[in-house]
Order: structure tokens, then C-alpha cells, then sequence
């Protein structure tokens, strides 16, 4: 191999630092690899430190390996690199390149005479050119040179050397079959044995060569600090739900409130804006804390808030339950006494000790039936009126219904309708204003917010009253219906009838009877409500005898005014009605000609009858002949008369649960009958309060309450406790029928 | 309808407090307002939440807190939060 050095020298005697270094190697091989040399760099280091790769090879005096026939030095200026001291230079260290076949390097020098001017020679480059500029300043400023090369600004590049690759034998592959391939098996078998006989054969040397380090250099970069910030979000699982499935709704609120936020009734409408959020869910704002500050910049965005939250409908829904709930607290045992519920005690209130006492009380003495009186329907709206008639809701049995009118020939006032319910005792639902007084109520069953409400001008009305306005739906005013009523609509009732002709529902029609002795079933045409009569209630003359004579009573109406009516309550198309006369009339929907049967027996105006709701045949009617009489069907005299006061009976209704008990209602008391236990007296009597005449009872449907109306427009609930009533009512009633009867008989018998 | 609440004899005091919990109406004195306002609208939309989670189509109607003293009604809404203050009946 052929080997040429050049050996490089630094001149390490001057204190300055040296700042050109050696060019590159080149060097090849003859036979493989070829060893690329990099143009020459200069290495010079940012301090000025010599960065100068060592030379890789330290010329050996045994450099009898060089066979080279020249040493080349690359522009060793050994007579101006003497002069220049200045090169410190750590070292001094010949630097020997292998070049084969070179012709680029130029030198002057063999080994010998390099070795001897290391001490004094400088490499020179031939291509940084700045190098012999910085040179030859050097030589000239030779003597100034530390103060000024000091302060120079000296241009360093440092750049990268192309890869240098020192041994690169790739190994060759030769087919077994070839034709040479004995020779390569041979020298495969010769290496083999030579490293075999490697180990302490004394022709091989083992010289180890270190690889020298370069020198690690820091680099470092600022860059702008990244921000930061924490976000965080709580999920849950409704809003999910508002954002998945109803946006909407969401969209719909975002809008109202960014109406507000534009509502130009104050001119803060920016700073208002910014902080209402758009979505819905999270309507937090500002803490409490500033919500002082704020109140004061904003008190009049808070009026315009006030206006609005009042003014929506979901303030009067919240006031709605509020209002409930509050109530619910104040008669909370009243309602619970009401649904039959265990009434809850306060923990630590003052009145327990002498509830407690009450309590034992009542063990003691024998419990005896009794009404106590819960709650009042009242409020300013109704004072002063009188109740004439009240209705519950077939559908939700909290809803009361009280129609409300004077009937004084001198004060007509007009009438008033209110829906009340059980949960709000001090304010009606509805209130309806009517034209005249009313006399008569009646729910629909079909609709169950449809009410109609009869008058004392004979009109009738259909009030819708779900929504907050009740509208009204039909009216039958004087105008609009030919066949209205002409006198007060004493009675009203929705029943259902036949299957219609499709077999598939209950039509359900709405009848009255008025004091023009008119019959009427009402239906809806075009222009409001029409009617058809389903009976007249003709006068029968045969027991009495007008003074007049018949010509004059011809003129007159001939037909007596009906007071009262009541369906059969599984056939429906029967019914009874009491009449002006005393008589009750057993009518069919489908004879209107005819009564099917006449029962008498009062001589006064019958106010009140009432089928039994449990006894299928059996009717009560009372009277203003002060007494109550129990009828059977198919008898033409009463089973039963009751009389206890010496007034006119008001109203009379039977009991929904017990078949033998029925309340009635004269001006001064509230009376329960319960035949089981007397058949001469009522076993609970309630006197009417001081001033206040009942005139209308109702029973609770579900409960085992009484409702009473009087004429201060009170509904008072009255609770009955304490009936003791027998297990089979229905039965009893029959058989107590039938004892009476023979008894009647047998007194009869014996009065004869 | 509100005044027939603040009109209720054992109704201590109502307050109607706005979206950014300032109570724009009220019958008891501002600070007090003030500070139920502030307190309570975190308890609402504490238990509203609470509620909604184990149902999202559940909301709330009503809360109550009753204490030893008196019970707390509160209605809360979007809008609006509406508290009144009742005493112990009877």
C-alpha cells in the first residue's frame, strides 16, 4: 500500500490561538475503497479554540511503512510560518494523509526535514482564502498583532466534513463452481489459518488505535414559552340530554334571552349581554359578591326583568306550585284528613301536648258520628253570594265546580263560576263571570273540560275551562237559539246515551229542564247550541180546581215548571222529574208525549230527586213540604217519608258509598240520614253557622266527605266520622225496604 | 298572584331573584334577600342537577328545606329563582 504523509504542523510557541487548521486527507487505496477527501475546511472554533481534528495517524519514525517517494506538505510555509509565532497551538502534531497518486499536493519538505521545522512550521491553506490574507496580515502587523487580531472580527465558518471512510473492504462472493473458485477457497483456507495462528505469533502486532472525540458542542435555542391554560367542563348526564335531544327548546330560550338582552328599555345592554351565556344549561353568572356592585349599575335593567319574569308564563306556573305547596303546609292535616291519610305531626311544635291530650280523649268516650268541618272554599270573589249548585269533575276528582248567583227578585247580579280546586282552598282556578245568575252546573264526562252552566235567564253556556282564560264555547243566547229557555234552568245534566249507530261510542248530550216546563236535550249545530224538547210538563188538573176557570188558564202557559231531574243511572234513557206541582214524573227519552209514571205524594215544589247510585230502583225525592220521601220504581207511594225540621229541604243527595245513607240540606242544617242505624232521625245534624242558610250539598265521590254550599258563597267541607255502617248496605237497604213496607201495610191494616 | 302569596299569614317573606341573582323583588330587607339569593341559587343548581342526572327528562319543581324554624320554598327556573319563606303552620 502506498502511503504518503503530509504531515501538517502547528507552531505552537505563540500565545495566540491558531485559527487555520489542516485541510482534509485524501487518501486512497489501490484496491478497494476509495476514501473520499472533503475539500479542504478551516476549523476554527468559536473561541477561537482550536478545533482542529488531530491528525489521525502519528508519523511513526518507523515510517519506513511509507513507501511514498515524495512527502507532499500542503503549503507548508515553513519560512513564514516561522516567523509566525503566533500560533500557539496545543500541540505540534504531524499530520500525515495517505494520498495515492495525488497530484494536488504541493510539497517541499520530506519527513526529515518536516519534523524538523515542526516546531516552526505553519500549514498553510491553499483554499480558505482569507487564510493568507489573515496571514499575511499577521506578517505584517506582526508586532501589533495581539492587541489588533484580538479586537478583529474574524469571519468563522464551520462546516461539515463529508463522511471519511477509513476501511471499506466489502467481501465478494464467489460461486462455488466458478472458475476461480478454488484460489478464493484457498485464501479463504490461508486467512483462516492465519488468524487461527494469530494469537501469539510473533509477526502480528496488536496496536490499538483510539478514536478521537470530538469536541461536543452546547447549541441552545430559546423559544417563546407556550401558554397555558386550564379548561374544564363538567358533564352531565342532562346536558347531554339538552344537547342531543332537545335543541330546540334550547334554541328557543337562547333566543328569548338574547331578546332580552336587547330589550332598548336600558341602555346597558352590552355589559347585560356579555354575561348571559348562551347556553341554556348554565345560567350562573357573577357571585353574589358582585352582585352588589352590580345591583346598583343596574337597577334598572332590574325592573325591566321584573316586568318580564312576571309577565312570563313560567313565573305563573312556579307561582302556581308555590302557592300550592305553601297552602299544603297550612292545611296539610285538613287535606290529609280529607284523603284518608295519617295525618304528620309537627316534631317540636307547642301544640302537641294538648293534641295528645285530645287524642286520649277521644279513646275514651265512645265515638259517636259526627261531621267535622275541614276547610272552606271561600275567597273575596265569591262573598256574598249564594251557592246554588255545585258540580265535581268526572275526570279529576279535585276539581270542584260552584256556581254561584242571587236570586233575590230585587239584586240581580250577575253570576260567577268558579273552578276550584282541593289543593288551593283560598282561590279559585277559574273564576267565570256569567250574565245572570247560576243555577245549574254540570261537567262533561267525554270532555272533561267542557262545562255547562245554566242560568236564570234560561240560557246555557259551554265553558271550556282547561286553558287559564276559560272560553266559552257555545252559548245559547236570546238571539242565537230559537228554542231556548225562557225561564231558569233549574237543572243540567250530560248523560250518555245509546251506542250511536256505529255501535262504536257514547254519544253524550246534554239535557236540562227548566221552569218553562221544557224538557230539552241539547245538541251542537252550526250556529251554537239547538235543542229539542223531550217532554212537556203538562199541568194535571185532576185533583185540583182552578178558581179561574180553564179559559184563562189557556192563555197561561200549560205547563208546569220542572225543578228537578235526575237519569237512571244504568238506563239511560229513563229519568224522573219533579215538577212545580209536587208530582215526579217518570219519563222516556223516547216518548215524549207521555209520562210513563206519576208518583205523588208531595204537595209542595219537589226540589231535589235522586236516583240511588247502588240500589238500582229506588229514588229519593225531597220537597219544600218539608219532607223526604223514598220511592221504589214500581210503587206508586213512598216507601219512606223523613221529616226532621220544619223547612223546606233544599237539596238531598245520596251517598256514593254507603246505600244506606243520604244526606239533605235544609236552610238551617246539614242532616245525615242513615237508615240502618234510624229511620226517625238523622243521626248527624249540623246546624249552619250564624246568618248563613246551607243550600247545596254535594258528596265526595272518593272520600267520605260533605260538601256544603250556603248562601255567603262558603263551600264548606265537612268530614263525616265515625259511621258506623254495615258491611252489605245494599242488601240491608232492600230488606229494611221490605220490613217498612209491611209495616205500612200492617198500619194501614190496623189504622183501618 | 304573588301578592296572594305575600299576602299569606304564614308567609314570612317572598323574593324573586333574576337570572344574575339579583333579587328584583322581595319583601324582606335587601341584605337578607341578598344573601338567601346568593345562597340558595347554588343549592338549586345543586339539586336540579342532581335531579336531572338520574333523569334528564325529570326537572325540578320544588324544593323545600324546612327547618326548625320555618320551611323555605324554592321554585327555580331558567330565568328566574323564586323563594318564599313560610312559618310553621297552625
Amino acid at each position: 500500500m502506498l502511503t504518503e504523509m503530509l504531515i501538517v504542523i502547528l507552531s505552537p510557541s505563540s500565545s495566540r490561538t491558531i485559527n487555520i487548521s489542516v485541510s482534509g486527507i485524501q487518501s486512497t487505496r489501490d484496491t478497494n475503497g476509495v476514501i473520499g477527501c472533503p475539500s479542504r475546511k478551516s476549523f476554527i472554533g468559536e473561541c477561537n479554540n482550536d478545533v482542529t481534528p488531530q491528525p489521525l495517524y502519528q508519523a511513526d519514525p518507523a515510517a519506513a511503512q511509507s513507501k511514498a517517494s515524495r512527502l507532499f506538505l500542503d503549503e507548508i510555509s515553513a519560512g513564514s510560518a516561522s516567523d509566525q509565532t503566533t500560533a500557539t497551538g496545543s500541540f505540534t502534531m504531524p499530520f500525515s494523509r495517505s494520498i495515492f497518486g495525488s497530484s494536488r499536493i504541493s510539497s517541499q519538505s520530506t519527513i526529515e526535514s518536516v519534523n524538523e521545522e515542526i516546531e516552526d512550521t505553519f500549514p498553510k491553506r491553499d483554499l480558505p482564502i482569507n487564510f493568507p490574507e489573515v496571514q499575511r496580515k499577521r506578517d505584517i502587523v506582526k508586532e501589533h498583532v495581539t492587541e489588533d487580531m484580538l479586537k478583529e472580527v474574524t469571519d468563522i465558518s464551520i462546516s461539515e466534513t463529508d463522511s471519511i471512510s477509513l476501511l471499506d473492504i466489502p467481501s465478494t462472493f464467489v460461486s462455488v463452481d466458478a472458475d476461480d473458485a478454488e484460489a478464493t477457497m484457498e485464501r479463504n483456507n490461508q486467512y483462516a489459518e492465519l488468524c487461527r495462528n494469530r494469537m501469539g505469533n510473533d509477526k502480528y502486532v496488536d496496536q490499538s488505535v483510539q478514536t478521537l472525540n470530538g469536541a461536543a458542542k452546547n447549541k441552545q435555542v430559546q423559544s417563546d414559552s407556550i401558554m397555558m391554560v386550564d379548561s374544564a367542563t363538567t358533564v352531565t348526564t342532562w346536558d347531554m340530554y339538552d344537547s342531543l335531544i332537545s335543541p330546540e327548546q334550547c334554541e328557543e330560550l337562547c333566543s328569548q334571552e338574547l331578546r332580552r338582552a336587547d330589550c332598548p328599555e336600558v341602555g346597558v345592554d352590552t355589559s347585560r349581554g356579555a354575561e348571559r351565556s348562551v347556553s341554556v344549561g348554565s345560567t350562573a353568572s357573577s357571585g353574589n359578591s358582585e352582585g352588589e356592585v352590580e345591583a346598583f349599575g343596574s337597577g334598572l335593567n332590574a325592573e325591566s326583568d321584573l316586568q318580564l319574569i312576571m309577565l312570563s308564563e313560567r313565573f305563573h306556573h312556579s307561582l302556581l306550585v308555590m302557592e300550592r305547596s305553601i297552602l299544603g303546609n297550612t292545611f296539610q292535616p285538613k287535606l290529609a284528613a280529607y284523603r284518608q291519610l295519617p295525618v304528620t305531626h309537627e316534631p317540636d311544635s307547642l301544640v302537641q301536648p294538648g293534641m295528645v291530650e285530645q287524642r286520649e280523649e277521644d279513646t275514651h268516650s265512645p265515638p259517636s258520628p259526627a261531621v267535622e268541618r275541614l276547610w272552606t272554599f271561600s275567597c273575596e270573589l265569591s262573598r256574598g253570594r249564594s251557592v246554588h249548585t255545585m258540580a265535581w269533575n268526572k275526570k279529576n276528582p279535585d276539581l270542584l265546580a260552584v256556581g254561584y248567583g242571587e236570586f233575590g227578585f230585587s239584586n240581580q247580579k250577575p253570576g260567577l263560576v268558579c273552578c276550584w280546586s282541593l289543593k288551593n282552598p283560598t282561590w279559585p282556578e277559574r273564576a267565570i263571570q256569567c250574565d245572570s245568575a247560576v243555577t245549574s252546573l254540570d261537567f262533561s264526562s267525554n270532555n272533561p273540560s267542557q262545562l255547562a252552566v245554566g242560568m236564570q235567564d234560561g240560557s246555557i253556556a259551554i265553558y271550556n275551562v282547561k286553558n287559564q282564560e276559560s272560553e266559552m264555547f257555545f252559548t245559547s243566547v236570546c238571539s242565537e237559539c230559537p228554542n231556548r229557555h225562557l225561564d231558569p234552568v233549574w237543572q243540567l245534566r250530560w248523560t250518555q246515551q245509546e251506542l250511536s249507530p256505529t255501535g262504536e261510542e257514547e254519544i253524550e248530550s246534554l239535557f236540562s229542564v227548566a221552569a218553562d216546563g221544557r224538557i230539552s236535550k241539547w245538541f251542537i249545530c252550526r250556529s251554537g247550541l239547538d235543542c229539542i224538547d223531550l217532554m212537556k210538563l203538562k199541568k194535571i188538573q185532576t185533583t185540583k180546581k182552578k178558581v179561574g176557570g180553564t179559559q184563562t188558564e189557556s192563555v197561561l202557559s200549560a205547563l208546569t215548571p220542572g225543578l228537578c231531574f235526575d237519569f237512571h243511572p244504568t238506563d239511560s234513557s229513563v229519568y224522573l222529574v219533579g215538577t212545580w206541582e209536587g208530582l215526579v214524573h217518570k219519563c222516556s227519552c223516547s216518548n215524549n208525549q207521555q209520562f210513563l209514571e206519576t208518583y205523588r205524594k208531595h204537595f209542595c215544589p219537589v226540589n231535589c230527586i235522586t236516583w240511588s247510585p247502588l240500589s238500582p230502583d229506588v229514588f229519593l225525592s225531597c220537597s219544600s213540604d218539608w219532607t223526604i220521601q223514598l220511592w221504589k220504581q214500581d210503587r206508586h207511594h213512598p216507601m219512606l217519608g223523613f221529616s226532621s225540621t220544619q223547612t223546606a229541604v233544599c237539596d238531598i243527595k245520596w251517598s256514593p258509598k254507603w246505600a244506606t245513607v243520604f244526606g239533605a240540606v235544609n236552610e238551617g242544617q246539614l242532616a245525615i240520614w242513615d237508615l240502618n242505624s234510624s229511620l226517625l232521625e238523622p243521626i248527624i245534624v249540623q246546624p249552619a253557622a250564624a246568618g248563613v242558610k246551607m243550600k247545596s250539598l254535594l258528596f265526595a265521590t272518593q272520600t267520605d266527605c260533605v260538601l256544603v254550599g250556603d248562601s255567603d258563597g262558603q263551600v264548606a267541607v265537612y268530614q263525616l266520622k265515625n259511621l258506623s255502617v254495615g258491611e252489605s248496605s245494599q242488601v240491608q237497604l232492600l230488606d229494611r225496604v221490605q220490613s217498612d213496607v209491611s209495616e205500612d201495610y200492617s198500619a194501614c191494616l190496623n189504622g183501618l | 298572584m304573588l301578592t296572594r302569596i305575600e299576602a299569606h299569614k304564614s308567609v314570612i317573606g317572598t323574593i324573586v331573584v333574576n337570572a344574575d341573582g339579583i333579587p328584583i323583588r322581595t319583601t324582606l330587607d335587601n341584605s337578607t334577600a341578598n344573601q338567601y339569593a346568593g345562597l340558595f341559587r347554588q343549592l338549586t343548581l345543586m339539586a336540579r342537577s342532581t335531579v336531572r342526572d338520574i333523569d334528564p327528562q325529570n326537572d325540578l319543581l320544588v324544593l323545600r328545606v324546612r327547618s326548625k324554624k320555618h320551611e323555605i320554598l324554592v321554585a327555580p327556573e331558567n330565568d328566574f329563582l323564586l323563594i318564599v319563606i313560610q312559618n310553621e303552620c297552625e
